[in-house]
């Protein structure tokens, strides 16, 4: 249900979302979007495919609840201790609040990612007037990531095959540097090279509107969700920026 | 100049299982032996599994369930690092390894990570050029070589790093014919050193000729593995056709005419001498 | 109406030396014209000025003229130029270009693009989908297609522009033998079937033995050689110019210098 609303609205969503996530302080923002994020994924039936977004962040969690638990700066009340670490009350709650920030974050891209096809997206917002290039530059940028994950995956075993040691300690990942990423850089002014002829190919340069085949429905009632999500949401961030929102556990 | 002389070493598979963290299969019960010094060519389509077959040979993949033996050795948890030294692998797209400015430094990156320094590395480096027609253009920038010769520029870094074992994955897609030509005599040249070298490849001709071995890949299992006559011989076209490949023309006309399996061109000639020799 | 070059000279942008010299060719509907030579003689460079796109999209000079059906293509922009001569290149991911999710879409892609009325681009999406005999993937995702196939999508979405003449340049370098095959017999089907016209410039001189009425070989950014296909695929200049015979040519060859007989009914 949720997968049938119109795609400007689910990117209006996404948006207000993130950036509630993480403007507003405590506790309470970042748990009801996460649960409102979480549960729509749940009821699009997507929950399978959410789980690595999740796996592609942890690494991410992890470390911003092991830095800021031992190491939060000048917190005194300490719980407990490993080695020469010690882990405080202080740091756990902004650990706990931070990591959860970004699951929020990373729960309302996945929403966004899992009901919404790109090329819809790019379809609604050109029909908004957003124009070709624009539809072009937003769809080949979602486009783009997976192939460039691919390629990245290319040239990271070609460079291992040649003993490009990737196991090893700082040094030796900053060494391995320049073999990783100029053939990506190359490779990636050679995609955007080979892509733009390609487009020229498919007369994508042709002047006027495009036909549209498919009109993605809306209604009042998204046109006013839209409406009050981006306002809202607007009122929100000036609020927390300035300190009225003090009282928000 | 003498000949860096290196024997090579076997590579094998036992009932090697692998399948993708997405739950694709991509292997199923692969065993596979590759006596030391031989020169064994892997075919089938696309998905067959070749690919995911030969990055078991150097740890980029680790097997789901059965074992890789490199010399006789387990594979185990050995990092890739360690790996290049034994296997090298040339991958089929230059421009995925390419970063240097200089044509010379390109070669000298595996050879250097193997931990070759000084007069050997140099030695190492001037020997892959030469082999591979690229002495000339040393100092130049590989942007500025064409396809074929970035291609053979990536086979030049993998053959300086003088690895016992090496794997070519497609080694002549996209070359033109000087450039197939170059390749098949690299592989000779591996062979008299009695290194060990497998190749994946599409192009029949190029495997009839260069190889003593085939091995098939269907579907992620082996349904042949055999000397380069018997694989193109006739009692094995309907396995071949399976999966949609052809021998090449003088094994398909070779059988036609009952010389036996002719699977190059030299061999049709020579049973065609043969007969005609025993009529006359 | 054709397509024509007439002494097409071509520089890259920056580039010290011509990528092709005085190059003569004549490409007319329902004609096969193979191209052939070695890595940087210029073949590339020959099917992008044969579609405008050197120097419309890439820039670089080009001195002579190259004219599709009396449109010239220095001056003419290139989405009015692809309506009557479409390219495909060797990378299939590349060329699936609309993001869409489904064949059907990214074939319907260039139609789209020209704003032709809804029922219209509706029309040619299906008939460039019937000419490849595509309808059984038309719901599939293109990003998750076989090479070959990948390839047919590519080329139906090309079709779908409605060009008179086809360029491709080295279609089948990047698949395997199942998608070598499946293009190379479309593209047979598809030359009879629709008339276009076909520039295919390929190292698989067996391909274009199948394919071809008439081949050109280029060298150094030079025509070198041109005449109907099996005789100049058969001259034993070829290999100067880094072109490998056909298998057949190449057994015949073989037997010839072993001083032996070749049956005719043998192939």
């Amino acid at each position: 249900m949720y997968r049938s609303l119109n795609p400007t609205t689910k990117f209006v969503v996404a948006i207000a979302m993130a950036a509630i996530a993480f403007g507003v302080r405590g506790w309470v923002a970042p748990i009801l979007v996460f649960a409102t994020m979480f549960a729509l994924i749940v009821a699009a039936g997507v929950t399978r495919r959410y789980v690595p977004y999740v796996l592609a962040t942890s690494a991410l969690l992890v470390s911003i609840m092991l830095i800021n638990t031992f190491l939060y700066p000048d917190a005194t009340d300490a719980i407990f201790q490993i080695g020469p670490f010690t882990a405080t009350g202080t740091g756990l709650i902004a650990a706990s609040q931070a990591a959860l920030r970004v699951l929020a974050f990373a729960t309302s891209v996945a929403l966004f990612a899992l009901t919404t096809r790109t090329d819809e997206l790019v379809d609604d917002l050109e029909r908004r007037g957003l124009g070709r290039r624009g539809a072009f530059v937003v769809g080949t940028a979602i486009g783009t990531v997976p192939r460039m994950l691919e390629r990245a995956r290319e040239i990271v075993d070609a460079q291992r095959s040649r003993g490009l040691n990737t196991e090893g300690g700082v040094l030796a990942r900053f060494r391995g540097l320049l073999p990783l990423a100029g053939p990506l850089v190359l490779s990636a002014l050679t995609e955007v090279e080979h892509r733009s002829m390609a487009l020229e190919a498919r007369a994508f340069t042709a002047p006027g509107r495009r036909t549209v085949l498919r009109e993605y429905p809306d209604s009042a009632a998204q046109r006013a969700l839209r409406w009050l999500l981006v306002v809202g949401s607007i009122l929100l961030l000036i609020a927390a920026i300035s300190g009225a929102l003090w009282w928000v556990p | 100049m003498a000949v860096i002389a290196t024997s090579g070493i076997g590579l094998a598979t036992e009932e090697l299982s692998f399948t993708y963290p997405d739950g694709t299969r991509a292997l199923t019960s692969v065993s596979l032996e590759i006596p030391a010094g031989s020169r064994i060519a892997i075919i089938g389509q696309n998905g067959s599994g070749k690919s995911t077959l030969v990055r078991h040979f150097n740890g980029l993949l680790r097997a789901t369930t059965g074992r890789v033996l490199v010399d006789g050795t387990p594979v185990g948890r050995r990092h890739v690092a360690d790996l290049a030294r034994l296997v090298g692998i040339s991958f089929q797209n230059p421009d995925r390894q390419i970063f240097s400015g200089r044509v010379r430094a390109e070669v000298a990156f595996g050879a250097r990570n193997v931990g070759l320094r000084g007069a050997a590395l140099d030695q190492r480096v001037n020997g892959a050029l030469e082999a591979v027609g690229l002495a000339q253009q040393a100092d130049a920038n590989p942007y500025d070589l064409g396809f074929s010769e970035r291609k053979l520029l990536a086979l030049a870094s993998i053959l300086a790093m003088g690895t016992p074992a090496i794997v070519l994955d497609e080694p002549t897609t996209g070359q033109d014919a000087n450039g197939v030509q170059r390749v098949k005599d690299v592989i000779g040249q591996l062979a008299r050193e009695g290194r060990t070298v497998v190749a994946i490849s599409h192009d029949m001709a190029f495997v009839a000729e260069a190889f003593e071995r085939v091995a098939v890949l269907r579907d992620g299992e082996l349904v042949l593995d055999d000397t380069v006559n018997e694989a193109f011989g006739e009692d094995n076209w309907p396995i071949l056709e399976s999966t949609y490949l052809e021998p090449p023309l003088p094994a398909r006309l070779g059988a036609r005419l009952g010389l036996g399996s002719t699977p190059t061109t030299a061999a049709f000639v020579a049973a065609l001498v043969a007969r005609s020799g025993s009529v006359g | 109406m054709s397509l024509v070059l007439e002494g097409v000279t071509y520089r890259y942008a920056g580039a010290a030396t011509k990528a092709l010299q005085s190059v003569d060719l004549t490409l007319q509907p329902g004609r096969v014209v193979g191209l052939v030579g070695s890595n940087g003689s210029g073949k590339s460079t020959l099917c992008s000025c044969a579609v405008g796109l050197a120097p419309n999209a890439i820039g670089g000079t080009l001195d002579g003229r190259v004219t599709i059906d009396g449109l010239e293509t220095s001056g003419t922009p290139m989405y009015k130029l692809v309506q009557h001569a479409g390219i495909l290149f060797q990378d299939s991911a590349t060329q699936i270009t609309s993001g869409a999710s489904s064949v059907w879409e990214e074939i319907s892609f260039g139609p789209r693009n020209l704003s032709l009325p809804r029922n219209e681009v509706i029309d040619r999406t299906w008939r460039a989908i019937d000419a490849l005999r595509l309808t059984e993937i038309v719901e599939r995702d293109p990003s998750r297609l076989s090479g070959g196939q990948a390839q047919l999508v590519a080329l139906a979405a090309v079709l779908a522009l409605g060009p008179r003449y086809l360029v491709l340049d080295e279609p089948t370098s990047q698949l395997d033998p199942l998608g070598t095959r499946l293009v190379g017999e479309t593209l047979a089907e598809a030359a009879r079937a629709t008339g276009v016209g076909i520039l295919i410039a390929e190292h698989k001189t067996d391909l274009l033995a199948m394919l071809c009425d008439e081949i050109v070989v280029i060298a150094s950014g030079k025509v070198v050689a041109r005449g109907h296909a099996r005789e100049v695929l058969a001259d034993p200049s070829m290999h100067e110019w880094g072109v490998s015979a056909p298998a057949d040519i190449a057994l015949r060859e073989a037997v010839a210098v072993a001083e032996l007989e070749w049956q005719s009914e043998w192939l």
